[in-house]
C-alpha cells in the first residue's frame, strides 16, 4: 500500500545514506532502555536498590510472558486485541474456583484451559474461516472480559493465600526472580525459533505476502491458528501469575496491559530488524516500559500522565517503523 | 458479502423485519413490559447514542479504515463538556467544545493516517490512550455534574419534539443528513469509491486522502455528540464515559453490514436498532450490566460469521453434496 510513490532518485539516496542512521535505528531501544534507567537512577537512587529491581523484573517477566504470542501475531501481519481480555478471565476464572474451595492445580489448569479455547476460537475465526482479525479479536475479547466480569459478579476476588504459583513467584536467585530466568528461557527458545528455523522465516514472509506464502505450498491457515492458540496460551498464563502476583481477581486488569502490548511489540520491532517485530525487541521494550512505570511511580507521575506518555510512545514507535520500512525496502 | 448481494434488497428487508419481530415477541412473552410506551421511549433514547457513534463508525468502514480511538475521544469530550458547563460557558458554547474536540481528535487520527500513512489500527490505539490521559486533566479524574441544573443540558435528553424524545430527533436529524450525504452525492460515492479501491479512485480523480480525513474527522466529532447525549442522561460527565461506546457501534455497523450485504447509513440505523432492542430487553429481564458486552459480542461474531460468504458456500456446498453420497 506504502510502497508505490517512492521515486529512484529516493530509492538512491536510500542506497547512498550513511549508515548512522541504520545503527540508531537497529540500537535506538537499547540505548533508550539505557538512558532511561540511567535518568531515573540518577533522579531518584532507590530506583536501582535490589527490591525495586527484583520488583521490576518481575511484572516484566509476566508482561513479557503476555506478549509473546502478540509479537508473531504481529510479525506475521495480523492481530489480535483479545490478549488482555484472556488473561483477564484466566485470572478471574482461577481466583473464582481458589475461592470456591478448589485447589490450585485445579484452578490453573482451569486458567489454562480458557487460553487454549479462546486461543483456538480466534485462530478458526480468523486463520480457518478467514474472517476480519480486528473486529473478532475485538469481539472475543469483549466476550472473554465480560464473562470475566461476570465471574466477579463485577466486582474484584481477593484470595487469602496464594498456592504453589504464589511461592514459586517469589523464588530468587539472588536478585533475580526464578520467573525472570524460566521467562529469558522461552524467549531465548522463541528467538531460536523465530530467527534460525524455518518457522521463523514463513512468520515474516506471511507479512510480506500472504498469497505467495501459500502458493509455495505453506500450510499458512494451520501456521495461524497455531499463532493464535499460542497467544491464548501464554496470556492464560500470565493472568494464572497475576492471579497469585495480585493475590486476587481483578476482571479489568485487561486495560492497562492493552497499550503496552500493542507499544512493546512495534516499539520493539524497530529495532535490530527495522520494524519487523522480534522477540528480543519485545522483551527489551517491555523493559523499557515497566522502567517508565516504575520510575514514575518514583517520581509521583499521575496514572494520566504515564498513560499520555506510553500514548505518545506507541506513536512514536509505529512512526518510527513506518519511516525506517519505507527507507530500507528499496535495498532488503 | 458478494454471495448474497445479488439477493433482492426486500429480501433483507424481511429478513431484518423477521429478526425485529422476533426479539420483540421473545421479550414481550418473558417481559410484559418491553413493549410499553414507556420502554419503547428509552429503547429509543438508548438507541440514539449508540446510534450517533455508529454512523460516525460507518464512514471511517466505508473507506476501508479502522477508528479504536473514539471511546477515548469521547471521554475527552464528556470531560470537555462538564468541565466547560461547570465554568460557565453556555450550553451552546459547551456543547459545540466538546463536539470541537472530537473532530480536532478525528482530524489529527485522520491526518496521521491519510497524509502521514501510519497505519490506523495502533495510531487510533494510541491516540485513544492519550486522549484518555488528557480526559484526567479536567478533574484529576472525578466525575464533573456542578452547574448542570442551570444550564439546561438535562433538557437535551428530557425535552420533546412533535412527541419524539430530542436524542431521537437528534439521531435522525443527523442520519437523514449522513443519508443524503454519503448515499445522494458525489461526494458520498467518492467515500465508497476509496473505499473499493484506493489507486483507482484516486485515478479517477477523488482526492482519497481528503476522503480518509473527512471520515476519521466525522467518525471524532459524531462520537462526541453522542456522549453529549449520554452525559445529558446521566448528568454528569466521566473520564469513563466513552468505553461503553466502542463494542455498541462496531456491532451495529457490522451487524447491519452483514444483513444489507454493505455499509450504509441505513444498515447501521438497522443494526443499531436490533442490538438495541436486545440490550434493552435484556436490561429488563434484570440481566446485570457486565453481559451486555458477552451478548454484543456473541451477536457480533455470529452476524458476521453466518453472513460470510466464504462460510454460507462451505455450509452450502457440504449440504448439496450430501445427497450425492
Amino acid at each position: 500500500m506504502t510502497d508505490m510513490t517512492m521515486t529512484t532518485a529516493e530509492r538512491a539516496a536510500a542506497k547512498r545514506g550513511p549508515d548512522v542512521n541504520g545503527f540508531f535505528l537497529r540500537y535506538g531501544l537499547f540505548l533508550l532502555l539505557v538512558l532511561v534507567m540511567l535518568l531515573f537512577a540518577w533522579l531518584r537512587p532507590s530506583f536501582i536498590s535490589a527490591g525495586n529491581i527484583n520488583d521490576m523484573l518481575r511484572s516484566t517477566s509476566i508482561a513479557a510472558l503476555m506478549f509473546l504470542g502478540l509479537t508473531w501475531i504481529i510479525a506475521a501481519g495480523e492481530i489480535d486485541v483479545s490478549f488482555m481480555s484472556v488473561a483477564a478471565l484466566a485470572n478471574m476464572v482461577v481466583a473464582g474456583l481458589v475461592v470456591s474451595g478448589n485447589g490450585w492445580a485445579v484452578a490453573c489448569l482451569a486458567g489454562l484451559l480458557v487460553g487454549v479455547v479462546f486461543g483456538l476460537a480466534n485462530g478458526v475465526l480468523v486463520a480457518i474461516f478467514r474472517l476480519p482479525a480486528l473486529v473478532i479479536t475485538i469481539a472475543t475479547g469483549g466476550l472473554a472480559g465480560s464473562i470475566a466480569a461476570a465471574i466477579g459478579l463485577g466486582t474484584s476476588i481477593s484470595l487469602s493465600s496464594t498456592g504453589f504459583v504464589g511461592s514459586l513467584l517469589h523464588i530468587n536467585l539472588g536478585v533475580l526472580p526464578l520467573l525472570t530466568v524460566i521467562v529469558a528461557f522461552l524467549y531465548g527458545l522463541a528467538w531460536f525459533v523465530q530467527e534460525r528455523l524455518t518457522f521463523g522465516h514463513y512468520l515474516y514472509a506471511l507479512e510480506q505476502n500472504r498469497a505467495a506464502v501459500i502458493e509455495a505450498g505453506v500450510p499458512a491457515n494451520r501456521l495461524l491458528l497455531i499463532l493464535y492458540g499460542l497467544s491464548g496460551v501464554v496470556s492464560a498464563l500470565a493472568g494464572i501469575l497475576l492471579t497469585a502476583d495480585l493475590s486476587s481477581g481483578q476482571p479489568y486488569i485487561g486495560t492497562s496491559y492493552f497499550i503496552d502490548g500493542l507499544t512493546a511489540v512495534l516499539l520493539g520491532g524497530m529495532a535490530l530488524k527495522f520494524g519487523k517485530p522480534n522477540v528480543i525487541g519485545t522483551v527489551t521494550a517491555v523493559l523499557l516500559l515497566a522502567a517508565l512505570l516504575s520510575g514514575a511511580a518514583l517520581l509521583g507521575w499521575t496514572d494520566a500522565q504515564r498513560q499520555i506518555v506510553r500514548g505518545v510512545l506507541l506513536l512514536c514507535g509505529v512512526a518510527v517503523v513506518v519511516w525506517a520500512r519505507r527507507k530500507t525496502r528499496a535495498h532488503i | 458479502m458478494t454471495a448474497l448481494k445479488s439477493s433482492p434488497l426486500a429480501l433483507r428487508l424481511t429478513a431484518f423485519l423477521v429478526l425485529l419481530g422476533l426479539i420483540a415477541t421473545v421479550f414481550q412473552s418473558f417481559a410484559p413490559a418491553y413493549l410499553s410506551e414507556n420502554n419503547l421511549h428509552a429503547l429509543l433514547r438508548h438507541m440514539s447514542v449508540n446510534g450517533l457513534t455508529a454512523i460516525g463508525l460507518t464512514f471511517v468502514i466505508v473507506v476501508r479504515h479502522f477508528d479504536l480511538s473514539f471511546p477515548g475521544v469521547a471521554s475527552l469530550g464528556a470531560m470537555t463538556l462538564g468541565w466547560m458547563l461547570a465554568n460557565d460557558f453556555t450550553l451552546m458554547q459547551s456543547v459545540a467544545g466538546g463536539i470541537a474536540i472530537g473532530l480536532v481528535a478525528g482530524l489529527i487520527n485522520g491526518n496521521v493516517i491519510s497524509y502521514l500513512r501510519l497505519p490506523d489500527i495502533v495510531t487510533t490505539i494510541a491516540t485513544g490512550g492519550v486522549a484518555v490521559g488528557l480526559s484526567y486533566f479536567y478533574s484529576n479524574g472525578t466525575s464533573i455534574s456542578e452547574n448542570f441544573f442551570m444550564s439546561g443540558i438535562l433538557d437535551l435528553n428530557d425535552s420533546r419534539f412533535l412527541s419524539l424524545d430530542m436524542p431521537v430527533v437528534i439521531l435522525l436529524a443527523a442520519a437523514i443528513v449522513a443519508f443524503i450525504v454519503l448515499h445522494c452525492t458525489r461526494f458520498g460515492r467518492a467515500f465508497y469509491a476509496t473505499g473499493e479501491n484506493r489507486r483507482s479512485a484516486a485515478f479517477s480523480g477523488i482526492r482519497v486522502r481528503a476522503y480518509v480525513l473527512t471520515a476519521f474527522g466525522l467518525c471524532g466529532a459524531l462520537a462526541c455528540l453522542a456522549i453529549t447525549l449520554l452525559v445529558a442522561s446521566s448528568g454528569a460527565a466521566n473520564v469513563t464515559a466513552g468505553n461503553q461506546l466502542m463494542m455498541p457501534a462496531f456491532a451495529a455497523v457490522y451487524l447491519g453490514a452483514a444483513l444489507f450485504g454493505a455499509p450504509s447509513i441505513p444498515a447501521t440505523l438497522g443494526g443499531t436498532l436490533l442490538m438495541s432492542a436486545m440490550l434493552n430487553g435484556f436490561t429488563l429481564l434484570a440481566i446485570p450490566y457486565y453481559y451486555s458486552d458477552a451478548i454484543v459480542s456473541t451477536v457480533l461474531i455470529a452476524a458476521i460469521g453466518i453472513f460470510d460468504p466464504k462460510l454460507t458456500t462451505l455450509l452450502g456446498g457440504l449440504f448439496s453434496r450430501q445427497p450425492a453420497r
